[in-house]
């Protein structure tokens, strides 16, 4: 080059002070700032279980030795105080303390020993005084859970289940099944709002959701292809997600949606891309 | 030689270990024995707002309450002289720190996944002035807590639950409360009968209550520097005709004498700035209404 045949050979050819001026080679090229990356937020739309969570086998077991220890030692109950003596009411609650103690202990024993405090009447003659209220609660499994119907939002009312959509990619027509991601394209636009926008606009207006505050939840990062030597490089996409909630409604997909399922996290496993997973995974409950 | 070696000496020749006495059985009133173990009844059963609480709320509370902080907060400064722990002269005296306690302007602790805000006891508290005149007036709240909470001392076998209690007078106010006076009943509730009792007053109660539009919020020029608002619990009160509304209470309104109202407090972890806001989201997330003025 150029400048370092102008470089003095000797210190001794100019004054000292004048030696800085010539320092004028650049000895390290910085390397290219990448540009700044595409940002993009996704929701994670999450409908909260509706039923209570069926007890596992040893939670049941569990249960019900602690609930025959707190029938064996809980305090005599005051009958007197709750209940008229003689009263209907008071013999429907013997008889069923009756059942209840049976079932607990086994014939003989507490309210179901031949000492205790008995019914004045018997069962039969309950029934014809108050009609026998139907009790049976609603099924666990919706009619969803048989057909296999994976839009339903009924389906699976123990587990936590998410919104995955089939979306068309930005490049190509190719559809990939990912949580419902936009990109942040107005100036200024923060990034809660960027989701809230992204979610009416890919799955309607006729949800009632509710995005929980206003802090990304997790961030998933898509490095680019590597660029040629000497070139910009290309940006890589940063995808911000927000947790949300369905309170009512359902999806209604727009054009660049082709399918959307309610899905636990298992499901989800499936269906997307093993790095996409590798993001997602750890922002998605177990349950 | 020392006196321990002389005791040492002495005692040589026999155990150090006390001689275990076994304690007779007690037996019942049929003569069966009554074995001395400590029993303790734990959870009956699933509870449903818990559930609810550690599958969606704990989630919600941590997203919504994270407050990023780049690195370790810096150690306080130390602008007044201490005294030397070292020394052991004044080693035990207090060293107050410059400006007073600083009670309401002390940072929460940063937010983990460990100190997610979360309900630590709900405690029931009614306060009966004609306990005043006659003790026996007090039978009557009491009665009701029990029937609302279902505790009682130490029941089930656990040490902890205290049950009903009776509140006396602490000060003496002039011609009408006097140190140790009873004037009124409290109960803590815990774990499962905690959720229960939240579950009952958002279903049952709070939406029959006539002309009542939610825990009404202080107005937005209140500051949130006070005890009260770093303390990390939010309290409400319920009119007595709120108490008919209970179904434990529903069943035989006619057996209490009159119906009472009560004071709730919701008890949480939250400490610091901001502690009371962060109880009022955890409070919404079990469906317990707020309203402005």
């Amino acid at each position: 080059m150029s400048t370092s045949l102008l470089r003095p050979t000797s210190p001794f050819l100019f004054p000292p002070s004048l030696c800085r001026g010539f320092a004028t080679e650049v000895t390290h090229r910085h390397p290219k700032k990448p540009p700044r990356p595409n940002l993009h937020t996704a929701v994670i739309l999450n409908r909260s279980p509706i039923l209570t969570r069926t007890p596992t086998p040893f939670e049941r077991a569990y249960y019900a030795y602690q609930t025959r220890i707190q029938r064996a030692l809980h305090n005599p109950f005051p009958y007197e105080f709750y209940f008229k003596p003689g009263s209907l009411l008071e013999s429907k609650f013997n008889l069923e303390e009756r059942k209840r103690d049976r079932k607990a202990f086994g014939p003989g024993f507490g309210a179901d020993h031949p000492l205790a405090p008995g019914a004045g009447v018997s069962a039969q003659d309950l029934k014809k005084f108050g009609r026998d209220e139907d009790e049976t609660p609603a099924p666990r499994v919706h009619a969803s859970d048989d057909s296999g119907d994976l839009k339903s939002l009924d389906r699976k009312g123990q587990r936590n289940l998410y919104l995955l959509v089939k979306q068309k990619t930005t490049d190509a027509a190719a559809t990939v099944w990912r949580f419902p991601e936009s990109e942040v394209t107005t100036d200024g636009e923060l990034l809660h709002e960027s989701a809230a926008r992204d979610l009416r606009g890919l799955c309607g207006e006729a949800m009632d959701t509710w995005i929980v505050g206003r802090k990304p939840i997790g961030l998933y990062e898509i490095q680019p292809p590597t660029a040629l030597p000497d070139s910009v490089p290309f940006p890589k996409t940063c995808v911000f997600f927000f947790k949300g909630h369905i309170m009512a409604g359902q999806v209604k997909p727009s054009e660049s949606v082709a399918d959307f399922a309610w899905l636990t996290k298992k499901e989800i496993e499936k269906r997307v891309d093993e790095q996409y997973w590798g993001g997602v995974k750890d922002m998605l409950s177990d349950f | 030689m020392s006196a321990g070696a002389v005791r040492a000496a002495v005692t040589a020749g026999r155990s150090l270990r006390p001689i275990r006495k076994i304690r007779k059985l007690v037996h019942d009133e049929r003569g069966l024995p009554i074995p001395h173990v400590g029993i303790v009844v734990r959870d009956t059963h699933l509870s449903r707002l818990g559930e609810h609480y550690h599958n969606t709320l704990a989630d919600d509370l941590l997203y919504m309450t994270y407050k990023h902080e780049s690195g370790p907060r810096p150690p306080p400064r130390n602008i007044r002289l201490m005294y030397d722990p070292e020394d052991p002269y004044v080693k035990l005296r207090s060293n107050p720190p410059v400006g007073g306690s600083q009670l309401g302007r002390k940072l929460a602790p940063p937010t983990t996944a460990e100190n997610v805000v979360h309900l630590e006891r709900i405690q029931l508290h009614t306060m009966a002035k004609d306990a005043l005149v006659s003790r026996q007036n007090l039978l009557g709240p009491l009665m009701a807590l029990r029937a609302l909470s279902g505790e009682t001392e130490q029941g089930g076998g656990r040490r902890g639950s205290t049950g009903v209690q009776v509140v006396r007078g602490v000060k003496s106010v002039g011609g009408w409360v006097r140190p140790g006076l009873p004037l009124g009943a409290k109960v803590d509730l815990r774990g499962t009968k905690m959720y229960e009792f939240l579950g009952t007053l958002t279903e049952f109660v709070l939406p029959r209550l006539r002309e009542f539009p939610g825990l009404l919020l202080p107005p937005a020029s209140a500051s949130l520097q006070t005890p009260a608002g770093v303390a990390g619990v939010v309290s409400f009160g319920l009119p007595p005709e709120a108490m008919g509304l209970f179904p434990q209470i529903e069943v035989n309104l006619d057996a209490y004498p009159k119906t009472y109202g009560m004071h709730i407090h919701f008890i949480t972890n939250a400490k610091g700035a901001g502690a009371q806001e962060r109880v009022r989201q955890l409070l919404s997330g079990f469906q317990i209404p707020f309203a402005r003025r």
